[in-house]
């Protein structure tokens, strides 16, 4: 059957000129769908199966286990008998109406607020330092390599160094206030004290940290095209004008990915808290991930553990979804997505 | 409103691009550079706008020494080949972008970005963002940014190549029209030979270096100073023959591939040829080879038997490749003509048109 026999649209177009469905050659209706090239069917039944197993095993089983756990009594005792008693949404009252858990969520705030903020903004401000200020590319490699070797330690081993260097008796830190003369000989800052231990975890995560969104933003200030910067000199913008009507709008998205990595990573701050403080003194550097993370594994009452682990799961999953929104409605804007 | 001086201008980045290039650009002139691309046409435009640092040089701008001068204080204008629109602005704000760095204010400015957008036509696009809209309009409103900063010179570089054929024919009419553009000094750079001639009040075409030649459309599509300028203007390009000179008694004849093709030179053009022998490159304009039917008058032409290897209808002309003696020969013909390949063809040479050019460094021999 040559081409000129093939049966052909009886009425081509439709009002809106698009060509109208069928009838179409008779291969078209006759064709084969869903046709695999995998000879064997259990090959893609194995290669999925296999680490479906192992996701249930190692996310699925122990998430539902600590819902099943969240509404029950569990503690150390009734996990060795077996014996445990369903209570209702107790261990969630019992979570949402202790002191300890309040007091713990301003830690948290006040955390994101100095910490995860403070890092993105200084991490943005030495971007724009490193890619407008400094000439030389060979001075920008080391610059980077410098700020960004803290974030290449463990952070427990990087919580035990700011714990040796904000020792109050003979601490470095101290000792270089001394030096300075900003601190009488004999007196001393008690810095992991508590009014104080809060904000020393904090020093020392922005120290660790500051270099990611440091990192992210510069690359997305190397990525933006050179061209516009150029329209820019002959129009004649002022660098402030520049930074504020051209880069940082255009580099807002990348500031708030890199504002929603820190952020993420601040429901999961517990190694430098369990290095540096425990959580004290007297429960004064306490965030509610290390709550929960005492709470189970340490006294083993299971239940309020469980319930602290899921409240925190919750409102992460809440706000995260927002900011995910908000690029999402961004890009969209901008035609990227 | 100033002219521009260019003096002895020098920029090298691996290689020296501009090298001593001089080039004055009158108030109101519409001066148009052609030349192949990485040639360093964009360089220059940069160095005029203050993008580059000359390595030597002057350049002015009004009589002022701006050499030293940053971008924003030469009133200069540039659109960039890419349009350099600021893909987070709308139409508008990027339009308005110049007047919003002088701190002009709101008034003036909506009015005259207002202005500018209805003579570009843009003025129903000014709440669009540069992803939203065609080609035609990103390059309108990298115009139209470049308009209402109302510069003394204004640099546009490739404005119009990346457009589809129907657009660039209708911005190039807006080039003519532009009065904004036309009351003071433009530099306009392009790899189309096309434009360049249409547009440009004077032209200049761009080598190795700097600037071949420079001048009126007419004068470097009839007399271009050397076998490079000849090559980049006119499409299909000229045609080039390796010929040695045989004086042959008052006459002289250039000999071609192997003494294949043979013509007679024209008398006007003896003398510059200094009558003797040598070798040169004769240059011969498509249009300027007739195919001439059977029994045809040769009309002063030089008459050259041919075999057709190609011949493309384009339309408005036809194109055709014939061989002759070794020798392919290109020539402009009717669009309605049929060849068939193989076909035993007689050419018209109009000898008293053709183009010589020195063998070594290729000038042209009538200076």
């Amino acid at each position: 059957m040559s081409v000129d026999q093939l049966p052909l649209p009886a009425a081509a177009l439709d009002d809106a000129g698009r060509a109208a469905a069928g009838p179409y050659p008779d291969w078209f209706s006759k064709r084969r769908r869903g046709r695999s090239l995998i000879v064997n069917p259990l090959v893609p039944a194995v290669m999925v199966g296999l680490p479906v197993l192992v996701i249930i095993a190692i996310v699925i089983y122990p998430t539902v286990w600590m819902f099943y756990h969240a509404f029950h009594d569990t503690n150390m005792m009734s996990l060795f008998t077996r014996n445990w008693q369903a209570v209702g949404w107790d261990n969630f009252a019992l979570v949402l109406s202790s002191d300890r858990f309040a007091d713990s969520v301003l830690h948290l705030l006040r955390y994101l607020l100095f910490g995860a903020c403070l890092q993105v903004l200084l991490g943005t401000a030495l971007a724009q330092i490193l890619y407008e200020v400094v000439q030389s590319n060979a001075l920008r490699i080391v610059l980077l390599i410098v700020m960004v070797l803290p974030m290449m330690l463990p952070p427990s081993i990087v919580g035990v160094l700011w714990k040796f260097l904000l020792q109050a008796d003979n601490g470095a830190f101290n000792h270089l206030l001394i030096k300075l003369g900003m601190l009488a000989p004999t007196d001393r800052i008690e810095w992991l004290d508590a009014d104080l231990a809060l904000w020393s975890l904090i020093i020392a995560d922005v120290w660790q940290w500051t270099a990611l969104p440091l990192l992210i933003v510069y690359s997305g200030r190397v990525s933006l095209p050179p061209a516009i910067y150029e329209a820019a000199r002959v129009d004649g913008a002022s660098r402030w004008l520049v930074l504020r009507r051209i880069t940082l709008p255009m580099l807002k998205e990348i500031i708030a990915i890199a504002f929603i990595i820190r952020f993420m990573d601040a429901y999961k701050f517990v190694d430098k808290v369990y290095v540096m403080t425990a959580g004290g003194p007297a429960q004064r550097s306490e965030l509610p991930v290390f709550i929960a993370f005492q709470k189970g594994i340490r006294e083993f009452q299971v239940g309020e553990a469980a319930a602290y682990a899921i409240i925190i799961f919750v409102v992460a999953a809440i706000l995260i979804t927002l900011f995910l929104q908000y690029l999402k409605r961004v890009l969209k804007a901008q035609g990227i997505a | 409103m100033a002219r521009l001086e260019l003096q002895e201008i020098c920029k090298g980045f691996d290689e020296p691009v501009l090298d001593r290039l001089s080039l004055t650009v009158e108030e109101g002139e519409f001066f148009v550079v052609v030349g192949p691309s990485g040639i360093g046409k964009t360089t220059l435009l940069r160095c005029v706008a203050g993008l580059e640092v000359l390595d030597a040089g002057r350049v002015l701008i009004g009589g002022t020494d701006v050499t030293r001068i940053p971008p924003y204080r030469r009133r200069v204008a540039m659109t960039f080949e890419s349009y350099a629109l600021y893909p987070h602005l709308t139409v508008f704000e990027n339009i308005a972008s110049p007047l919003r760095a002088r701190k002009a204010d709101r008034a003036a400015l909506e009015r005259r970005v207002g202005e500018v957008a209805r003579l570009l036509r843009i003025d129903q696009l000014l709440d669009r963002k540069p992803h939203e809209i065609s080609g035609g309009q990103k390059q309108r409103t990298a115009l139209g940014r470049t308009l209402v900063a109302e510069p003394d010179i204004f640099l546009l570089d490739e404005p119009i190549s990346h457009l589809d054929a129907k657009i660039r024919h209708e911005l190039r009419r807006q080039f003519h029209t532009l009065e904004e553009l036309r009351r003071v000094a433009t530099i306009y750079v392009t790899h189309d030979y096309a434009e360049a001639l249409s547009l440009g009040d004077r032209i200049g075409i761009m080598g190795r270096g700097g600037l071949e030649q420079v001048g009126t459309a007419r004068e470097v599509f009839q007399r271009p100073t050397s076998l490079f300028v000849a090559r980049h203007m006119g499409q299909p390009s000229i045609n080039e023959l390796a010929c040695e000179l045989a004086a042959e008694g008052d006459a002289v004849r250039a000999v071609a591939g192997g003494g294949s093709v043979a013509f007679a030179v024209a008398p006007a053009h003896r003398a510059a040829l200094n009558g003797g022998t040598g070798r040169l490159t004769v240059g011969i304009r498509p249009q300027h080879i007739a195919v001439l039917p059977e029994g045809a008058a040769a009309d002063g032409r030089q008459i050259v038997e041919a075999r057709v290897e190609i011949f493309e209808a384009l339309g408005a002309t036809g194109v055709l490749i014939a061989e002759t003696g070794g020798v392919s020969l290109t020539a402009l013909t009717s669009p309605d003509a049929r060849f068939e390949p193989g076909q035993p063809i007689r050419l018209g040479l109009a000898t008293d048109s053709f183009l010589y050019f020195g063998a070594d460094g290729g000038r042209n021999l009538h200076g």
